[in-house]
């Protein structure tokens, strides 16, 4: 599903050079649910960045569901962002302009989809996330945990097959944070492929996978064992996370 | 995609209305000023013969002698204005000049007006297609023989008979019956190109009588009366036959056949008159000009118009510059949105032609106003300043010409903004919402 290889990334201004991602290597497989875990700086959301096509990369190789994407125009990468890939942010990121359907149709807009199919599938993804009661809604109408579900809702809209989340908890209280987490589950029992970056120990630990990525580079991970681990996998998000 | 970007920008203009305003007004004022001198300079640059521009032609006569007037001037004597009459080439001819008579009827309670007149022949209607709304020209006898003849406006014939039908019924001009023979509809060429001698965007006459009562009325010229030399002119038959350059004459020659043939006609009539004593300048020769040579020879629309027209383009960039300021204020304030946006689909094309719709919207608004401003502009400029109101009147192509205008202006002004909103990295802007 994804492949990274030797993946570098260099930010460069007239007197540092800073090493984000170097020789990062990681390989997600379709249906996965992989945690991303590192102190603050050691380049989770720059990779989380080039996963999602939001950034570039300087050296090595990646193949997002076998397209070599490292080349790609603009127009292509907006496609296969819009196609195949939602994203969830730390801040729920919703236009405060546009209301609840609103939101969940934008990227739904951009992929030209008509009016009647883009109404199915804002209210199927409403429905989902348990909001369809509120479409008229605007996102300063609701709780943070209603906005990170409309977020879910938009992500999920267009059916992609790649859920990135940065931080999806970050903003919330417990109660809502383990709501959203239940949600995330259920959607990946569906089958989307899901990279969630956190802080959170507890979070990651219900993933089935577990990555450090310390200094730009992956530190160790747990294998995926088939069902049998999960909740159990052996992680050291414990020891290498930060609160 | 274009609604859904419209439906946006609609939203951007509501969210943000005193920045979307002062957008508006920048480009309105600049729009509003353009607007004004471009169409004071195209109503100042319209040929209003139109199609027959080109079978109508002013004549001239370099009648003078050496060492006094080294050109051409726009008018001709009497005398040979008499003579040119003679020739049968044209399909139509007049000779005329501007006089003004005292207007009143036989009704007591009538209050007498002194107003411009053009003593013409009868060819002039046909000639510069005057409409008419009642009867017509008078005989060609009547220019040839004589004859208190009138031809009046519908203006005039509403404030001496009430609009009704008046042909056949008398009018007083400077006290003496004329018969109405037409009453014209509703003519006012702008410029008033068969006289540019006495003011190109003045008004036309109200009222038209024969040339042939000129020797027997002796109208004054109320035009400009020009002289190459000094002559002793206590009468009016010595007038007539002075030198003195008053009169103006046009042709119609329809066909370039017509045109050679009178042109030649008139080299022999300037042969005639040398071997009589006159046309002594040795480059003594008879011109025809058609209507768009001769608005250009006399310089009816003058130079400083286009300097107008250009230095309020300049201010209209000095708008557009105020108004990239503003715009690149307001689109990077939204580079978090773009971001989300980018992130969740759009291409750079998509967010550049979301900007450029909402650029757009506004200078069709400052468009819209822009227009208003010109209207109003010319509403004072016509009232307070005494500019013509030939020139005064917003041209229609103008409605659509100002908003064409501001959103190109406004687009122009736009790309820079919207190139940088869109080459943004979404990604800054994504953690830090």
């Amino acid at each position: 599903m994804l492949s990274m290889k030797n993946i570098s990334k260099v930010f460069k201004t007239d007197l540092v050079e800073t090493h984000a991602l170097r020789d990062f290597n990681l390989a997600v497989n379709e249906g996965e649910f992989v945690a991303v875990t590192g102190p603050s700086g050691s380049g989770k959301t720059t990779f989380l960045n080039i996963a999602g096509l939001l950034e570039g990369f300087n050296h090595g190789d990646y193949f997002l569901d076998g397209v070599n994407i490292s080349n790609l125009s603009d127009n292509k990468s907006a496609a296969i962002r819009n196609e195949k890939i939602g994203f969830i942010f730390q801040g729920f990121n919703l236009i405060s302009d546009l209301n609840l359907a609103e939101n969940v149709e934008v990227p739904l807009r951009y992929r030209g989809f008509n009016a009647k199919e883009r109404k199915v599938r804002v209210e199927r993804a409403l429905e989902q996330v348990g909001l369809a009661a509120r479409m008229k809604h605007l996102p300063t109408q609701l709780s943070g945990g209603q906005q990170q579900r409309v977020a879910i809702a938009r992500a999920l809209a267009g059916e992609p097959r790649f859920l990135l989340a940065d931080e999806p908890t970050g903003n919330l209280d417990s109660l809502m944070a383990r709501q959203v987490m239940e949600l995330l589950e259920d959607i990946n029992k569906a089958g989307t492929t899901i990279i969630m970056v956190t802080h959170d120990a507890d979070l990651a630990r219900r993933a089935q996978r577990n990555i450090q990525i310390v200094d730009g580079q992956v530190c160790d991970f747990s294998m995926y064992q088939a069902g049998e681990n999960r909740g159990k996998t052996q992680s050291i998000a414990d020891a290498a996370s930060v609160a | 995609m274009f609604f859904y970007y419209l439906d946006l920008a609609w939203r951007s203009i509501k969210k943000t209305p005193f920045l979307s305003l002062l957008m508006v007004l920048a480009i309105s004022i600049g729009i509003g000023i353009t607007i004004t001198t471009l169409n004071v300079y195209k109503m100042a640059s319209i040929n209003p013969a139109g199609e027959r521009s080109s079978q109508l032609f002013a004549l001239r006569l370099m009648s003078q002698d050496n060492d006094t007037w080294e050109r051409l001037t726009p008018q001709i004597t009497y005398q040979d204005a008499y003579n040119l009459r003679k020739s049968t080439i044209p399909v139509r001819q007049t000779a005329m000049f501007r006089t003004g008579l005292a207007v009143q009827t036989e009704d007591p309670n009538f209050s007498p007006i002194l107003e411009g007149v053009r003593v013409i022949d009868s060819d002039f209607f046909g000639l510069f297609e005057v409409p008419f709304v009642y009867g017509g020209p008078w005989d060609k006898q009547v220019d040839s023989e004589g004859g208190y003849k009138v031809v009046i406006s519908e203006e005039i014939n509403q404030k001496a008979f009430g609009g009704v039908n008046s042909v056949g019924k008398s009018i007083l001009l400077n006290r003496k019956p004329y018969q109405v023979v037409g009453v014209t509809a509703q003519w006012n060429p702008s410029p008033k190109y068969y006289d540019v001698n006495n003011g190109a965007f003045n008004d036309s006459e109200q009222i038209f009588v024969p040339f042939s009562l000129a020797p027997i009325e002796e109208y004054e010229s109320w035009g400009n009366n020009n002289s190459w030399r000094h002559e002793d002119i206590r009468t009016y038959s010595d007038k007539l036959a002075s030198e003195m350059h008053w009169n103006q004459y046009w042709v119609e020659l329809d066909t370039p056949a017509k045109q050679q043939e009178y042109q030649e006609w008139l080299s022999r009539y300037v042969e005639q008159q040398q071997r009589l004593g006159r046309f002594k300048h040795p480059e003594a020769h008879g011109d025809i000009s058609d209507v768009d040579k001769w608005l250009k020879e006399h310089n009816v629309v003058p130079e400083d118009n286009k300097v107008l027209v250009g230095l309020s383009v300049l201010f209209l960039v000095v708008c557009l510059v105020n108004m990239l300021g503003l715009l690149l204020a307001k689109f990077l304030k939204r580079a978090p949105e773009v971001g989300v946006r980018r992130a969740i689909g759009a291409s750079r094309l998509q967010i550049f032609s979301q900007h450029i719709v909402e650029v757009g919207v506004i200078g069709f608004c400052g468009g819209a106003l822009g227009l208003l401003w010109a209207w109003g502009a010319l509403y004072v400029l016509s009232s307070k300043f005494d500019l013509e109101q030939s020139l005064a009147q917003l041209d229609q192509s103008m409605w659509l010409i100002a908003p064409m205008i501001a959103v190109s202006a406004a687009i122009i002004a736009g790309l820079y903004p919207a190139w940088r909103i869109c080459s943004t990295n979404p990604s800054i802007y994504l953690k830090s919402q």
